[in-house]
């Protein structure tokens, strides 16, 4: 048990604390991990969630609750267009710079593997 | 001043005004079929089967808007990701992401009923975007996606027509593609039928000659202008669209297996023999 708090410790203390904070709070799940790359991507795109799982091969089920939260934790904007519900990239700059820091950080495998650590350990 | 001299700065000065009123596509000999180009704040239709460079069309469309005419544009792609026409774009040396991160170019991946609802709306988030931007011109791929808001022909039509005019009232000249089902032969009537909301209308088409396919352009209309009403060949190059001479000694062109003409037939039999 005390290896693994040991791991853990050490995967945490040279990740950025803000990527980090991200990770283990925002991006906590790997559905969420697609959907931010998805937006990432496609910075204009404001869709509804049966749209966005189309573009992401996912089922609506499975993305729209993940969707809510992200919009719930400031990743995402949510509004009401003519009666549909649409998600779009948050436009405050500071969360797309996190994000931005998010994905080019992800080119780096070392960065990924403790990235899907985070992730896994927070689904537990 | 000679007569002459004053008749030819005349009409020097008639093709500025022309030209100025006159959105260039980029492609020449396209744009002298068009007499100079197609008309401002129009909605146009480029329609042909898969591959044949609607798409290519659109986005040459944009690139000479955003590096030649310092026209800003936006593509709306309710199929394809960016990152596509990025490296469509890039294939023939276009650079699309340096456009987006100098601000001269949206590439927004949505959906018809979205965008739809977003037009209709004040201040909608296409409308700041034409705005932020300074667009003039746009590229819808595909309006063929819009099928799946509407089955009846007739509400299918007023969704478009609505749109266009959505388009129009932002100032945007626009190409907008749609697929044609058919690789070769006529374009079934539904498709004639959208035609008739849009201020022009260019086909695209497959033709089979002497067992080898090639590709062909005819400019079917253009509201409010004259235009040629030649079948050209086309290709694309690593340029871009190179639309080029007329089909020669062919007839029923657009019927995708055309047959000689009587002269070309009786040469070819006189060869022969």
């Amino acid at each position: 048990m005390s290896d693994t708090n040991d791991f853990a410790t050490s995967l945490m203390d040279d990740m950025d604390p803000g990527l980090l904070d991200l990770i283990k709070n925002q991006i906590n799940s790997f559905i969420k991990w697609d959907l931010v790359r998805f937006f990432h991507d496609n910075p204009h795109t404001t869709d509804t969630a049966d749209s966005i799982a189309r573009y992401t091969g996912r089922d609506v089920r499975t993305i729209e609750p993940e969707l809510l939260q992200l919009a719930r934790d400031g990743i995402l904007q949510m509004e009401d267009l003519a009666g549909m519900r649409v998600f779009t990239l948050t436009g405050d700059e500071p969360t797309r710079a996190l994000i931005q820091d998010f994905i080019a950080a992800c080119d780096d495998r070392q960065f990924r593997v403790k990235a899907i650590y985070h992730v896994i350990r927070g689904l537990r | 001043m000679p007569s002459d001299t004053r008749e030819s700065e005349k009409r020097q000065r008639d093709k500025l005004q022309r030209d100025a009123s006159r959105v260039p596509t980029g492609i020449a000999e396209l744009d002298r079929m068009l007499h100079g180009g197609l008309l401002p704040g129009t909605a146009n239709l480029v329609e042909g089967a898969p591959g044949t460079g609607k798409s290519t069309l659109g986005m040459q469309f944009i690139q000479h808007g955003i590096t030649v005419c310092n026209e800003p544009g936006l593509i709306l792609t309710f199929e394809e990701f960016p990152q596509q026409y990025y490296q469509d774009a890039a294939n023939f040396g276009w650079d699309f992401h340096a456009h987006e991160a100098n601000d001269k170019l949206r590439v927004i991946m949505t959906s018809p009923e979205v965008t739809r609802a977003d037009l209709r709306q004040i201040n909608g988030r296409l409308e700041s975007q034409v705005h932020e931007l300074g667009a003039r011109r746009a590229l819808v791929d595909s309006l063929s996606h819009f099928e799946y808001l509407a089955e009846d022909p007739v509400e299918l039509r007023q969704i478009i027509y609505e749109f266009i005019n959505g388009l129009k009232r932002l100032g945007l000249t626009t190409v907008l593609t749609r697929e044609n089902a058919a690789l070769l032969g006529e374009t079934p009537d539904s498709e004639e039928d959208l035609a008739f909301v849009m201020d022009s209308y260019v086909m695209l088409r497959y033709v089979e000659i002497q067992s080898a396919v090639h590709k062909a352009l005819l400019v079917l209309k253009l509201r409010g202008s004259n235009h040629e009403k030649d079948i050209r060949q086309f290709a694309i190059t690593k340029h871009g669209i190179e639309v080029r001479a007329r089909f020669e000694g062919t007839q029923g062109i657009m019927s995708g297996s055309p047959v000689m003409t009587h002269a070309e037939a009786f040469a070819a039999a006189f060869l022969k023999g």
